[in-house]
């Protein structure tokens, strides 16, 4: 009864399918004929063309991973990579067409803009059809657009970034990234600005077949900070859907940022999103991610810790239920002295879903002093779930401080037993357990969104026990 | 001269962390050796038998790579464990020229023994070495199995160790991994019933531009089962050290335990460190654990020591003997142990 229920009510919030109307749909396939039309639907720039139809060349020379999830069932000749919806970019909600404010609506992201968050971005398939900063942040100078904006708007900065932390030849998605993709976010915060309020994207792919890859890219400019939020959902169709973004973040000298993600995509979705931060001097980047969504998952943020005593964090959560692969971790260069990064990874694996955490610490050599603590600890809530632990650590010299530790099991007879001593049910006494095991991850989301995640794990778990 | 691929574990991961297999170049392959006989072979009592026979080992689950574990054998020994008195074995080889060396264990049920294997060179001569020690343990049967590689560090030395485990059955693995210029070891043990043990402690010292690459696996398939892996291990120099760990929890092994635990001491900036310590699991009720550290001889133990008297080359000895002496006292052969120990210090120096 109670399983009907919260299906009935809290699924059908992501599951929200619109009709599949849009302004302009690109043939399925992927094709330089395809990409030069992308090209001159989006109205690209020549130095933009040229490098999407260069990144093509990159993604047929390139091979699928020979490791990780299976990926066979993806047949780009079946994605349409572009889909501009029936809505031009608006900075007032009012004027997005009804179904897609609807939509927007129902996922809390126009009042979560008014209570919470100084600035929203949202994305409808392949464009951004709404974006919007609270007036004091464009007066210090802080510039949050799309990214076809920033394109057009500021040429030198996104030229000098594009792809340049993330570059095409990194793996064979990012290649497909580099020639298709559309929509995302621009974000530059000068010198010395601190947003205190959060900014958030939201992206929603609505179309069936069809591929989303929104770019966004991050400049927090030197002792500057940002909190940045990014949020993703889609209905679920029979085929699969694509969703292979990009997220570049340059964190420069003694700047802080928090990257935030509350990942909830349909279950057809393949997620190949590939995520890089360079931390400069005495920097600190954040990460923060709860990955619900999805059919197969490859998702590692990497940060790469360049300067001198720069710091990276990474906390995330992974739960995997039927017929989903989560193939998910986090890597870390280090590349300079005094560098420190810290991992607290978790997954909860259920109803014969995967979840594996696949990860990389790497210590070079001129990376003196430099310190790397990692902790990953999975949970198996039955015996018909897998979940894998795959961390990688290289460490090229001496002088440095390396622990790694990993736990794998199941939730203890012992402290179900306390609570039901207590007076609880078996049910609610695991939830109560799971909810406890993903709290150090939800207690670093704002509020808002640690209420989305405990929702989402309610979900999860009314499924699993109920 | 041939470039080989050895050492796959048994799950993939990305390309560019360098860690799916070894890459080896310049190795040359013996072809049609004659027979190997400089060994000695001491039995304890005359209940257990050591033979010299052909082999029962046709294929290896896993194994270093099929390239080395198709050589024909220069010497093969088939061993019976048959007493229940815990007696010891002891296999010398010296190896005065190349050896590709197959060995299989039988350990009958409700039997016990210690064997103890010592590969060593006693001169610099450029050897190739390639074994196979197969190992299988009857219901309630135990084996304290020591494996002690001293070979010089001009050799090459490819070991692949093979394990199948019956109910309730115990074996205890140590592996002292001291010689080679690349030292390449395969172990993979299969614990089939219920109720069995594996322990395995391994130390390794390397120095110079020696190489170790250890994949070990541990696949627990019976109720109750339990699989421990301890790596201790120190580099100097160039040394470079991959360990590859996985236990593998397989579907219907209840209840069991596996836990892996490996450190390296870095004594140099220039050593190298490469750990992949797998977690594998598709069963609910186990509990599975894996710690990995590295770093370099702690410098507040380093000054206790020097503030006794000692200078640094003799405190870092003792720290590295410290490290390693859990492990080496597994070994209860007294003659054996010095050496062991004498070699660390020489090592060391």
């Amino acid at each position: 009864m109670s399983k009907t229920k919260v299906d009935e009510i809290n699924r059908n919030i992501y599951d929200i399918k619109n009709k599949d109307e849009y302004e302009f749909k690109i043939k399925k396939g992927l094709t330089p004929e395809i990409i030069k039309e992308i090209s001159k639907q989006k109205n690209d720039p020549e130095w933009m063309a040229e490098f999407r139809l260069k990144a093509l060349e990159v993604y047929n020379k390139l091979e699928l991973p020979t490791w990780g999830p299976d990926l066979s069932e993806l047949n780009m000749d079946e994605i349409a990579t572009y889909v501009r919806p029936k809505s031009k970019l608006n900075n007032s909600w009012e004027d997005v067409p009804e179904d897609i404010k609807n939509t927007f609506d129902k996922l809390g992201i126009p009042e979560a803009e008014k209570t919470s968050l100084a600035g929203v971005g949202a994305q409808y398939d392949s464009e951004v059809v709404y974006h919007s900063m609270k007036e004091e942040l464009i007066k210090q100078g802080v510039i949050y657009t799309d990214m076809e904006t920033a394109v057009r708007e500021y040429p030198e900065l996104v030229k000098k970034h594009f792809m340049k932390c993330v570059p095409v030849s990194d793996h064979k998605f990012v290649a497909l990234h580099g020639a298709v993709w559309s929509g995302g976010s621009f974000v530059y915060v000068p010198k010395g600005v601190k947003v205190d309020i959060p900014l958030q994207s939201y992206f929603r792919l609505n179309s069936p077949e069809s591929g989303q890859f929104e770019h966004t890219l991050i400049i927090v400019d030197e002792g500057a900070s940002l909190h940045f939020i990014e949020g993703c959902s889609a209905p679920k169709y029979n085929k699969v859907n694509l969703h292979a973004g990009c997220v570049e973040l340059y964190v420069k000298e003694n700047a802080y940022l928090r990257y935030s993600t509350i990942e909830n995509w349909s279950k057809n979705m393949l997620n190949l999103n590939t995520k890089k931060a360079i931390v400069e001097k005495n920097a600190k980047m954040e990460w923060v991610s709860g990955s619900f969504g999805s059919k197969i998952s490859m998702l590692y943020p990497m940060s790469i810790l360049n300067g001198e005593g720069a710091k990276t964090e990474f906390t995330g959560i992974s739960f995997a239920g039927k017929g989903q692969n989560l193939d998910n971790g986090f890597k870390v260069v280090h590349n300079s002295p005094n560098t420190s990064s810290v991992v607290n990874a978790k997954s909860i694996s259920k109803n014969g879903g995967k979840c594996t955490y696949r990860s990389l610490v790497r210590i070079n050599e001129n990376a003196k002093n430099s310190k790397a603590l990692v902790s990953c600890e999975s949970l198996m809530l039955d015996d018909i779930s897998i979940s894998d632990t795959i961390p990688v650590n290289d460490i090229q010299t001496d002088e440095v401080e390396f622990s790694h530790e990993a736990k794998i099991g199941k939730i203890s007879d012992k402290t179900i037993f306390y609570l039901m001593s207590r007076g609880l049910s078996e049910e609610d006494a695991k939830a109560m357990i799971v909810r406890g095991f993903a709290y150090p991850i939800s207690k670093e989301l704002p509020v808002e969104y640690a209420v989305e995640m405990n929702n989402l794990i309610n979900l999860e778990l009314e499924g699993a026990i109920g | 001269m041939e470039k080989i691929i050895l050492n796959e574990t048994p799950v993939r991961t990305a390309k560019n962390f360098n860690i799916n297999n070894i890459k080896l170049e310049n190795i040359e392959i013996p072809k049609n050796i004659k027979t190997f006989n400089n060994v000695q072979v001491k039995v304890e009592g005359t209940t257990n038998i050591v033979e010299e026979a052909e082999t029962n080992i046709n294929t290896l689950t896993y194994g270093v790579g099929n390239k080395l574990q198709n050589i024909e054998p220069n010497k093969s020994l088939k061993i019976t464990i048959k007493s229940k008195k815990n007696q010891e074995i002891l296999i010398d080889f010296n190896l005065d020229k190349d050896l590709i060396d197959n060995i299989e264990i039988n350990v009958e049920e409700g039997t016990n023994a210690i064997l103890i294997i010592k590969y060593k060179s006693e001169n610099d001569i450029k050897t190739f070495h390639s074994g196979i020690i197969k190992t299988i343990l009857q219901k309630n049967s135990k084996i304290n199995l020591v494996i002690v590689n001293l070979i010089n560090i001009k050799s090459n030395n490819f070991l692949s160790i093979e394990n199948e485990l019956k109910a309730n059955s115990i074996l205890k693995y140590t592996i002292i991994d001291f010689g080679g210029k690349n030292s390449i070891t395969n172990y993979y043990s299969n614990l089939q019933e219920q109720e069995a043990e594996n322990e395995l402690n391994t130390i390794y010292l390397g120095k110079d531009n020696q190489l170790f690459d250890l994949n070990y696996i541990g696949e627990l398939r019976g109720e109750k089962s339990n699989m421990n892996i301890e790596v201790q291990g120190a580099l100097k120099d160039n040394a470079k050290k991959h360990f590859k760990g996985t236990i593998d929890f397989k579907k219907g092994c209840k209840k069991s335990k596996g836990n892996e635990d490996e450190f390296c001491m870095l004594l140099s900036d220039t050593a190298k460190s490469l750990a992949l310590p797998m977690l594998l699991c598709s069963e609910e009720d186990v509990e599975g654990n894996h710690s990995s550290a590295t770093g370099k001889a702690g410098e507040k133990e380093l000054f206790y020591i020097m503030s006794r008297g000692f200078d640094k080359k003799e405190a870092m000895k003792l720290l590295v003997r410290a490290k390693f002496n859990k492990i080496i006292e597994n070994i209860q052969n007294e003659e054996l142990k010095n050496e062991i120990l004498e070699e660390i210090d020489k090592r060391l120096d």
